[in-house]
């Protein structure tokens, strides 16, 4: 990510954080994200779990927050007393804006979606590309039958390996109605390179997350991430990040600190630590335009960026179009179109690097 | 050993003060030319916060009031 990058041994920690983070929390979702790049609308009532796409008709359950009242007056009682709405997990804070910019994209992908049952599905991903390796991967996505509400459906199961054997896998399962757990593995070949599991609470008005990343009890060694999130009012959420990281010999702790203010059509969040600051502003014009303004900051990298992003849906053409700029002096695009009645997607994306004179696109077909 | 002033240089000493005070106006565009200075220069991380702070508020200023465009609406008969 923008904070990522090895330094000296005095940042070691706020590097390990985020190499770690880079490496599994974001790669997962981009890996997976890669494997099926147009993520169906969610149903009603469902949502996407962070990072995963998953295929028509596996809407990612979201956890149901509220317990199912005991009788009626019990249940209006209990609105009255706690009227503050649960504000999510803190990792989709500034998400909504992020959904707005354009993926970049390189190459000529194809993608094969399968669906074998209800619950199973299976997805075929060629890529040829002209800067890295060509690659195919086989993607599963299982959805249990244990059912926590309405279109919510536990354990999930999504995986996938590619030619040369590198497995990303991820299993979510909701233990209660308000803990959900998640365990997640990244291999290259034969190695584990990140493995990872989680557990998230959520409250009534807050939500709190605990991770364990790289656990290596032999070592010594592994990374361990608390956040916190809490409804102050119905629109403004406060909360923090603490990550502790040990290795023989060392060890250190990072801390964050994020606030959010959800207007009518707006969101504004704004994340603030000892790594830099990420400020963010998402804005729903109407029903076809989004917009999204993003301002980041590194402390150590005594590097400042910010990108302007917007996504037009036009629904009766069957037509996205997300566009963003940035003060980097890059320019992107990606437009993705539906043929129906054919079950086929097309994407193009391009991105113009004017400062160092570099051009890329990329085409794209999900097939199912 | 120092080369003696010409009349020209002993009129400019008298007009920078004895010792060695600058005038209002030479202050003022000293002033200016190191705001140039610091606004051109792309290796101040100081500069490109206060540039890329100033480029999120346009940013945001422009979703929020130059985005209220309908593009489903219809087109007006000419």
């Amino acid at each position: 990510d923008s904070f990522g990058h090895k330094k000296s041994s005095d940042n070691e920690t706020e590097d390990a954080v985020s190499l770690f983070k880079s490496s599994v929390l974001l790669r997962m979702g981009s890996v997976l994200a890669a494997s099926s790049p147009n993520p169906p609308p969610p149903a009603p009532g469902t949502a996407a779990a962070p990072g995963l796409t998953v295929p028509p008709g596996f809407g990612m359950p979201p956890v149901s927050p509220v317990i199912p009242p005991t009788g009626a007056t019990s249940g209006q009682q209990q609105e009255a007393e706690n009227p503050l709405p649960n504000p999510g997990a803190f990792d989709e804070c500034h998400r909504k804006c992020k959904e707005v910019f354009p993926m970049q994209m390189e190459g000529v992908r194809m993608v094969v979606n399968k669906g074998i049952s209800n619950h199973f599905q299976v997805n075929h991903t060629v890529l040829l590309s002209t800067s890295g390796d060509s690659s195919y991967r086989f993607g599963s996505t299982y959805v249990g039958s244990k059912q926590t509400g309405p279109a919510e459906f536990f354990p999930v199961m999504v995986g996938d390996m590619d030619n040369s054997g590198s497995l990303n896998a991820q299993i979510i399962h909701q233990i209660s109605s308000r803990i959900r757990s998640k365990l997640a593995f990244q291999t290259q070949q034969h190695k584990f390179v990140n493995w990872q599991g989680d557990a998230e609470f959520r409250g009534e008005d807050f939500t709190a997350t605990i991770t364990f990343g790289n656990p290596d009890v032999l070592v010594g060694s592994g990374i361990v991430v608390t956040h916190y999130l809490q409804s102050i009012t119905p629109a403004l959420a406060l909360g923090g990040e603490l990550v502790y990281h040990r290795r023989p010999g060392e060890e250190g702790s990072v801390m964050s600190l994020v606030g959010r203010y959800t207007g009518s059509n707006y969101i504004a969040t704004l994340t603030l630590g000892s790594a830099g600051a990420h400020a963010s502003y998402y804005h729903k014009a109407n029903d076809q335009l989004q917009l999204g303004v993003e301002f980041e900051a590194s402390s150590r990298m005594q590097d400042t960026s910010v990108s302007f992003g917007y996504q037009l849906d036009v629904p009766k053409a069957n037509l996205q179009f997300k566009g963003s700029v940035d003060s980097n002096w890059i320019v992107g695009a990606t437009l993705e179109k539906k043929l129906l009645p054919l079950p086929l997607s097309l994407v193009l994306c391009s991105f113009l690097n004017h400062r160092k004179n570099k051009f890329q696109c990329g085409f794209g077909v999900t097939i199912g | 050993m120092f080369p003696s002033l010409s009349s020209r240089h002993r009129t400019l000493a008298k007009m920078s003060g004895a010792n060695g005070k600058k005038g209002p106006s030479s202050g003022v565009m000293d002033w200016i030319s190191s705001a140039c200075r610091f606004a051109t220069d792309r290796n101040d991380f100081r500069r490109n916060l206060l540039v890329n702070l100033g480029l999120f508020a346009a940013g945001v200023w422009v979703a929020r009031n130059l985005s209220d465009f309908d593009l489903m609406s219809p087109q007006p008969v000419t």
